[in-house]
């Protein structure tokens, strides 16, 4: 919905304007794919953007996995939603950079993890290239018509506070990605019919049983802790953790973050309040 | 090949084109059967039934609750990795569109009978080809029968093209409503034996569901992986042409009948002007071959079996010496013409600059007699020397409508 | 008996699926998973199970799996137990596990016909009471009131969310006469694993009707799937029990939380007048008086006559 209010915003502001989702398997709080193109013209390349002028990232931790940069154009910019400030990003290459701690604005104003209209008021301030008006407008347009205006407006606040936040520098390259990352094998290679069993590739395990290649716990906005001390070993979030992230131990559970998302279930069910959740901040700014 | 009709491999019986075709769905050994009765293909799965109660027939039969479960249950059966059969017709053809999309992607060589029927509206009981042309993108591959041998016969040709590990597609044998399924006439009823030596057991090669070795199959996908599937599912349609031709020839061998392959001709050898027909309409053709050649006329026949694959290089030997050709058919694609009369000159465009005319007759169920075909003969003939421009579509039969 | 405790280390449904978090539709395939085990085929239709499980090249499932169509899960499954059967395998668990829009809706026909013909499968129905894998519409389970994005809030009486109650589909089933028609809900798992167990034992068509809570359809907190699950059966709104060859069962008596109290946590309810919460409060009643006379009633079936049993 973002890309969407973007391209209302950049409307409002005299562009003409386009945007879509990449749609795929996203679930909320799963890394997802859209793309906004505007410009003076009338724009007629009805594609996925390959080489954009902007990308920006909703969620830090994908830096880890993707190279977001890998097809920006000299000159170009990253807004990222961090709390590390714009000279600290290692990328793939040096950019422009900017920064904005859009979690926190956006569960101070929306009470909600959902960073997209913040990172609008990021990227306005950033690019210059719109207002925050035209801002406004796109979230009034897109969020008021599907939700209510009272959460637009929440939304629109939590945009303005992230526009007076975000910090301008530059990122430094440095960081390395592997090459390809994907299984993408020949249609000959392809399993006929695409009937799977397990197997494994150079980019890891597909097939029965794979899904564990997907380390999902990079969605996690909040982090459940185990104080051992408290654990009664009633099991009752191992039972009931969606993502298997409990794992039995001889006398208390223990938590793997690898595949949790960080939904509080573990923390709700604890009968002797065992687990509490906390927010989950790089050190170098807790510190 | 006609001429060898006579031959037997089992017991000679006057029965209808449903039995025909339920004997050979029996004697073809599916291990599981799901169907949804509908006029004129009932008598196909009564007659299994009773197959079934007299303990002739061993297979697990779900009696579903549409056609829609029915192409869904042996879907997911194959998908087990054991051979199926259906049938059906008409509206239930029609029904079961969705899940006949699955198992070609798939791998699932699945063998169906349809008796062809109208398709609602206005809903109609007699023959029309408007149910299986339709299916013509799904995957399926389409063969139309002319008579109650064939309609048999074609079922133990169907699973050894569709079981080839080349192929692995599913076949539709489209056989006339009434004019096969409910005629009365003498069949060699295959021997279960005999049936048996040339058709092998079912051996699933890609798709199975078994605990002890775990598959997925028929996941959702992504646009990384689709186009893929469609290429290699493609390629296979290609192919199964080649398998379609040779196992008929084995056919011939193994009970002394073959049906031409792909298509059959007749007098075809020297004639200016040829029709291509499909389904019934051939019998009532080659009497009208027969009789012009009579008077002189050079005509020939070509009794179009396969619709998908389509023939189109041996079409293209086969008219090259051709001066005028026409097509029948027994549905329209509003707006265009028949079906295979848009096939027929997609496949010729390359090779001839004859005239290429369509016919329509006999649509609803209405009787092709032989003054109709004679006219398709008479308006080819007409056409020859004319060039592309003398094509066209015509409808033969229709009250205020000049031909 | 099985307690959580007694349930077995292995998952069968893996870690590393795309559910939104706290999911309860994933937690209930993970449960019933555990107590299948490895001796089982699963069926999934299109739902938010089939993208969040089944996105290839990647997969959940540990056990072998098939996808169709989405009102197919009935006749999948019964298509997939008649060929193992065939081929000597019958003591292979057969499970669809189904979304309520794919199965008190266009699923209806295909399982109303696998009941009937008492196909051997398990049938779970995740209900999370509304179609949620294309964004949050009403179903025929979607209860009274609810938002949805196809009955969206405005100013006249087409805005005050669903105008229906509830689609009672285990009741549906129990006119079946099936060995095995039960609910169950996450918020009380000794019940939800007995029934379970129950339900693996058995041979014949066995339906298992799960609540699901579903955090971002009903507008609620991602950890409070769990309480959402409880309150729904403490309230009274969804109905503890299980039909065995024909004889009811109502597990739990409420204590009849004041139904605000489960409307209140969830942001699909927010706009609910008085007046339509008191309607939920009747609806509740009386329900609870027809299932006490229903299973007053229904008494073991009658035997099949001696001359049909052989
Ligand atoms: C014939 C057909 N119609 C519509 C759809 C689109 N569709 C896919 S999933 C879905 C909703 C699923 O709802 P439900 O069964 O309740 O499962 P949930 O996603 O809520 O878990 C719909 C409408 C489809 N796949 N097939
Ligand atoms: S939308 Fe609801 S049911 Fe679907 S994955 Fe998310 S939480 Fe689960
Ligand atoms: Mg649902």
């Amino acid at each position: 919905m973002a890309a969407q209010a973007l391209a209302v915003a950049a409307s409002h502001d005299g562009y003409s304007a386009i945007a879509f989702p990449f749609f795929g398997a996203e679930r909320r709080g799963a890394p997802v794919l859209a793309f906004t193109r505007f410009g003076q013209e009338r724009l007629r390349v009805r594609t996925q953007v390959y080489e954009p002028h902007y990308v920006v990232v909703l969620d830090e931790s994908l830096i880890d996995t993707v190279d977001v940069l890998a097809g920006l154009r000299p000159g170009g910019l990253v807004v990222v939603n961090t709390t590390r400030s714009p000279d600290r990003l290692v990328l793939s290459k040096k950019a422009k950079s900017a920064t904005v701690d859009a979690t926190s604005i956006a569960l101070e104003y929306t009470k909600q993890a959902a960073v997209n209209t913040a990172m609008l008021g990021a990227f306005a301030k950033a690019s210059g290239l719109i207002t925050i008006e035209g801002v406004e407008a796109g979230i009034m347009e897109v969020f008021g018509r599907r939700l209510s205006k009272e959460i637009a407006d929440r939304n629109v606040a939590a945009a303005r506070a992230a526009y007076e936040a975000t910090r301008l520098g530059e990122a430094d390259s440095g960081r390395v990605y592997p090459k390809a990352s994907k299984w993408l094998p020949t249609a000959q290679e392809l399993p006929p019919g695409l009937a799977t069993p397990t197997l494994e590739t150079p980019f890891g395990r597909v097939g029965v049983g794979s899904s564990t290649s997907n380390r999902t716990g990079g969605w996690r906005v909040e982090k459940p802790i185990l104080d051992d001390a408290k654990c009664t070993n009633c099991l009752l979030c191992w039972f009931y953790c969606p993502d298997s992230s409990i794992v039995r131990g001889p006398k208390i559970v223990e938590i793997h973050y690898d595949y949790c998302k960080g939904c509080g279930v573990c923390a709700a069910v604890c009968v002797p309040k065992a687990i509490h959740m906390e927010r989950e901040v790089e050190e170098e700014v807790r510190a | 090949m006609i001429e060898a009709r006579t031959a037997t491999a089992g017991e000679r019986h006057m029965v209808t084109g449903d039995y025909a075709a339920a004997w050979g769905a029996m004697v073809s050994r599916p291990q599981v059967i799901a169907a949804y009765p509908i006029t004129p293909q009932t008598m196909i799965i009564e007659h299994l039934a009773e197959f079934l109660a007299a303990g002739k027939l061993d297979a697990e039969m779900m009696r579903v609750e549409s056609e829609h479960s029915a192409m869904s249950a042996v879907v997911a059966a194959e998908a087990t990795g054991v051979r199926t059969y259906t049938a059906t017709s008409s509206q239930g053809l029609a029904l079961m569109h969705e899940p006949l999309f699955i198992s070609p992607p798939m791998h699932l060589p699945i063998v169906m009978s349809v008796v062809n029927r109208t398709v609602a509206s206005p809903l109609g009981i007699w023959v029309e080809h408007n149910d299986t042309m339709p299916q013509r993108d799904t995957g399926w591959m389409q063969v139309y029968v002319e008579d109650a041998q064939e309609a048999l016969d074609m079922v133990l040709q169907a699973y050894r093209v569709a079981e080839n590990p080349s192929v692995e597609l599913p076949m539709m044998i489209g056989m006339d409503a009434f004019l096969v399924s409910h005629t009365i006439e003498s069949v060699d009823l295959i021997s279960q034996e005999a049936a048996d030596k040339f058709l092998p057991p079912f051996k699933p090669v890609h798709a199975y569901l078994d605990p002890e070795r775990p598959l997925v199959v028929g996941a959702a996908a992504p646009p990384e992986y689709i186009q893929e599937v469609r290429w290699e599912t493609d390629l296979r349609m290609r192919r199964a042409a080649e398998f379609l031709e040779e196992t008929d020839r084995e056919f011939g061998r193994t009970f002394g009948r073959t049906y031409g392959g792909a298509f059959e001709t007749y007098r075809l050898e020297d004639a200016d002007a040829a029709l291509m027909t499909l389904g019934t309409v051939t019998s009532t053709a080659r009497e009208v071959v027969d009789r012009l050649r009579g008077q002189g006329e050079r005509v020939g026949l070509i009794k179009l079996r396969s619709f998908r694959p389509f023939p189109a290089d041996r079409l293209q030997d086969a008219t090259a010496h051709l001066k005028a050709f026409g097509v029948y058919d027994r549905a329209v694609s509003y707006g265009v013409g028949g079906p295979s009369y848009i096939e027929a000159r997609n496949a010729l465009y390359d090779t001839t600059t004859m005239p290429i005319l369509g016919f329509l007759a006999g649509l609803g169920g209405r009787d092709v007699t032989p003054q109709d075909v004679e006219l398709m003969f008479k308006k080819t003939l007409g056409a020859v020397g004319r060039g592309r421009r003398a094509s066209g579509v015509h409808w033969i039969g229709t009250r205020g409508v000049s031909p | 008996m099985t307690t959580v405790k007694d349930l077995p280390q292995e998952d069968y449904f893996l870690s590393g699926h795309t559910a939104c978090p706290g999911c309860g539709g994933a937690m209930v395939v993970r449960e019933t998973m555990k107590v299948l085990g490895a001796n089982t085929v699963v069926y999934m239709p299109a739902s938010c199970l089939l993208i969040f499980s089944d996105m290839y090249p990647y997969n959940a499932f540990k056990v072998p799996s098939l996808q169709v169509l989405f009102e197919t899960s009935a006749i999948c499954a019964s298509g997939i137990k008649r060929a193992l059967k065939r081929q000597g395998k019958d003591d292979v668990t057969v499970v669809a596990f189904a979304g309520d829009g794919g199965t008190a809706d266009i699923g209806m026909q295909a399982l109303s016909g696998a009941a009937e013909r008492n196909e051997d499968i398990l049938y779970v129905c995740y209900d999370n009471e509304a179609y949620m894998n294309t964004g949050i519409q009403r179903s025929g389970t979607t209860p009274f009131g609810a938002w949805t994005t196809t009955t969206p809030l405005g100013g006249t009486s087409e805005g005050r969310g669903k105008n229906e109650f509830k689609k009672d589909v285990p009741r549906i089933l129990m006119a079946h006469d099936v060995p095995y028609v039960a609910t169950a809900s996450l918020g009380f798992p000794a019940d939800f694993l007995r029934k379970l167990e129950k339900a693996k034992a058995k041979k014949g068509f066995r339906y298992l009707h799960v609540l699901a809570p579903c955090p971002v359809g009903w507008r609620a907190e991602s950890d409070t799937t769990v309480d959402l699950a409880k309150l729904a059966v403490e309230t009274g709104i969804f109905t503890l029990m299980e039909c065995e060859d024909g004889v009811l069962t109502l597990n739990r008596e409420p204590r009849f939380t004041p139904v605000r109290e489960y409307l209140k946590l969830q942001g699909r309810f927010k706009h609910l007048k008085d007046d339509q919460i008191a309607a939920i409060e009747t609806w509740v009643k009386e329900k609870w008086e027809r299932d006490r006379a229903l299973a007053k009633a229904l008494g073991p079936k009658p035997k099949v006559p001696v001359a049909m049993t052989k």
